[in-house]
């Protein structure tokens, strides 16, 4: 019924066998290696290769000239790069904390059933799904100075009018209001998930050992909500170093250079100024920032270990 | 049988081929292209040719310009260029004299362009392309304030002389404060500080009004040849006009000066006008003041009058595989049946038979003051590194007319940002 194959065959067989068995994994990994490499590691080494290179982009390769890492030493020369930078960032640090803020705060005060509150908290994540350009159109706006409800209401209580985009300290400050309306309720849509999922075993506990609101929220909520703090954090952090169209809607990046933030900067460099290289080297920046923020945030404060110290604690 | 049959599939693939030529044509967006697109499907009739508009914002249209067209190959036959990017692009497109004879509609004889606007397509001695539109700077000025009875009678006991279009600048400055200041207007002039290359056009406004050019082309490279003195007196000047400008004219960009202008109920005094946006201003729908516009030359400076030119020429590339079919569209567009049909839809068209044609001299009073602001024209520079130049323009400029900074210093910021691009440009 069974053929045999004579001994000898045997090992031949099965190397045979195992080299195929060897093989396997990776062919069927192929395809989604491939994919990887096409759409994210071969963009990168590209960016990173012309940005090598003095390279106009109206007249196409031909004319492109080696600098090695001229570009990323003339960007250092450039005030506009560092101004650039330091709007990007203070973008992040003073947004990104009251978005979290505010989420967290509204994800507290909804973790709770009452008439009407599945529709309050769908209405709260409206704005998330607003387009970047509509967000910024409309915040463009309502801060028109003569047409716009934001000053008609400050008229109407007898302060002066404001030309809020027209003002260094006000447009930027604008962007980022902007900001922070359209995606706190991101942070709130993450928190409010994460805390829907506490034991509530863990708080009752915690309530007959008499601890009060700060100390369950202090003890408890905030340590098992780490994880999901830091990822909000991260995904926003990548978020908001892209930020692009709202703001271009609403300033262009003025007035003069107040609201230029660093991804602004970046198209007018390939696009404005044809300097696709300068521009590329700015991407790869931004590249390596990224990765600071995401080893950051991932490696110290999201291993297993720090997570199980801080559950101990 | 079968043999028959592949006859046919053969024969009906090579007459798709043969008829449905397709050209793809890149237009900026406003009223003129817009207006055109009307009778596109006339020529597609007339010629068998088929038209894709893309149709973008003009910064926009730049970027898809810079990005799809080089030597070796082009996503458009037929690409519209604003005449300050002409350095850049010139290299990359065919030249007029080898734009192949038209076979439904005759090649345009370049003369036939108003000769202010033929020097846009102008780049190294060729002519690259042709000038299509015919965009400079023209005043508009309410009519119905200057023509009123009590306020002519005011502003002549307070000034001394008589109220009417502004011809000079002072004139401009004393008659928009006399209608700011009684709160008759919301704005007694309508600035613009909306893009980079708007705002440069106004710097060189003022600049070329106030005597002193920007930069120029001395021996062969793009040099500053700024007076220092002459440009901050004009932006001076400029800052006292914001003074008397409606709220928001820090940001005014043209949406919110047409706002501004035509659909406050008290609008605005007096500013410059593209003539491609005259359409929207006359407008009932949409305008509260047509038919109450004069339109005139711009105001004189203390060194004359000048118009800020701010044209457009369509280019076919040189990589496009349809420019017979490209060129034959052009014809078409720039014929003079076509131009003085824009004409009468409140476009302007570059050819001078339509600008000057005397069924129109009554009905469209803009004609005149285009043909008078002509005679004033003015470039902004142009050279392959102006992008970075204008970002340095404007933020100075408005930093200076807005009193963020002395306009001394912020005249020298220009000048010394400036020098160093050209140096780094290798200049």
């Amino acid at each position: 019924m069974f053929s045999r194959k004579p001994a000898t065959e045997l090992p031949r067989a099965q190397g045979q066998a195992g080299k195929a068995r060897g093989r396997a994994p990776f062919l069927f990994l192929a395809p989604a290696i491939i994919v990887v490499f096409a759409v994210l590691i071969f963009p990168i080494i590209f960016s990173l290769f012309v940005s090598t290179y003095n390279w106009p982009l109206s007249q196409g390769a031909g004319v492109r000239h080696f600098v090695g890492l001229g570009n990323y030493a003339a960007l250092t020369q450039d005030p506009e790069f560092w101004n650039s930078l330091k709007l990007q960032l203070g973008f992040i640090f003073i947004a990104i904390p009251i978005e979290l803020l505010f989420g967290f705060a509204a994800a507290l005060l909804l973790n709770r059933e009452f008439f009407g509150a599945r529709v309050v908290r769908s209405l709260l994540l409206l704005p998330v799904f607003f387009l970047p350009i509509l967000s910024g159109m409309t915040w463009r706006f309502m801060l028109q100075p003569r047409y716009g409800p934001l000053n008609a209401l400050l008229l109407k209580l007898g302060a002066p009018e404001i030309t809020w985009l027209g003002n260094p300290a006000t447009a930027y400050a604008a962007i980022i209001v902007q900001d922070i309306w359209r995606m706190w309720p991101f942070m709130f849509m993450l928190l409010y998930a994460a805390l829907t999922s506490i034991p509530q075993e863990l708080m009752e506990a915690a309530e007959i050992d008499g601890a009060g609101f700060w100390l369950k929220l202090r003890s408890l909520t905030i340590p098992l909500l780490t994880p999901t703090i830091l990822t909000a954090v991260l995904l926003r952090i990548i978020d908001a170093l892209r930020v692009f169209s709202e703001v271009y809607v609403m300033t262009e990046g003025g007035p003069g250079s107040a609201t230029m933030l660093f991804s602004l900067y970046t198209q007018r460099q390939a696009f404005g100024y044809q300097k696709v290289g300068m521009a590329s080297a700015m991407a790869i920046f931004l590249l390596v920032i990224s990765i600071v923020f995401a080893l950051t945030l991932v490696r110290k404060n999201m291993s297993l270990d720090v997570l199980e110290e801080k559950a101990g604690a | 049988m079968k043999k028959a049959l592949i006859v046919l599939v053969f024969a009906l693939a090579f007459a798709s081929m043969v008829s449905a030529q397709t050209i793809n044509v890149l237009f900026w967006d406003d009223a003129y292209p817009r207006t055109l697109m009307e009778r596109i499907p006339e020529f597609e009739k007339a010629t068998g040719i088929k038209v894709n508009i893309e149709i973008l914002q003009p910064p926009q249209v730049f970027t898809k310009t810079s990005v799809s067209v080089s030597k070796d190959r082009t996503d458009y036959d037929l690409v519209c260029v604003d005449e300050g990017n002409i350095p850049l692009f010139a290299s990359l497109m065919l030249p007029y004299d080898q734009w192949a004879p038209g076979k439904v509609f005759k090649k345009v004889d370049p003369n036939t362009v108003t000769p202010a606007m033929l020097d846009v397509a102008q780049w190294d001695g060729k002519l690259i392309g042709l000038p299509i539109n015919g965009n400079l700077y023209v005043w508009m000025t309410r009519k119905d304030l200057i023509e009123n009875p009590k306020y002519k009678a005011d502003f002549k006991a307070k000034y001394g002389y008589d109220l009417g279009v502004p011809q000079t600048f002072q004139q401009m400055l004393d008659e928009g404060t006399y209608f700011y200041e009684n709160g008759i207007v919301s704005g007694g002039f309508g600035p613009f500080n909306g893009g980079p290359a708007g705002v440069f056009g106004e710097a060189i406004f003022m600049w070329e009004s106030y005597g002193t050019h920007f930069i120029e082309w001395v021996k062969g490279k793009p040099t500053l040849v700024v007076d220092k003195a002459k440009a901050v007196q004009g932006m001076e000047f400029y800052k006292k006009l914001m003074k008397i400008s409606p709220k928001g004219a820090e940001t005014m960009a043209h949406v919110e000066r047409q706002a501004a202008f035509a659909a406050d109920p008290k609008g605005v005094f007096t500013q410059f006008i593209w003539p491609a946006q005259i359409a929207s201003y006359e407008d009932p729908d949409k305008s509260l003041v047509a038919g109450k516009i004069v339109y005139s030359a711009p105001p004189a400076g203390p060194a004359g009058r000048f118009a800020i030119r701010g044209t457009w020429a369509v280019n076919i590339p040189l990589a496009s595989k349809n420019k017979d079919a490209a060129a034959e569209f052009v014809y078409w567009w720039a014929s003079k049946d076509i131009a003085t049909w824009l004409v009468e839809k409140n476009t302007v068209p570059a050819r001078t038979d339509a600008l000057t044609d005397p069924r129109f001299a009554k009905t469209k009073p803009w004609l005149a003051a285009i043909a008078d602001s002509m005679k004033y024209a003015a470039a902004r520079p142009r050279f392959n590194e102006v992008a970075q130049v204008q970002d340095i323009v404007k933020k100075y400029w408005i930093m200076g007319i807005t009193g963020q900074m002395p306009c001394d210093d912020a005249m020298q910021k220009i000048i010394d940002e400036t020098k160093d691009v050209l140096k780094k440009a290798g200049y």
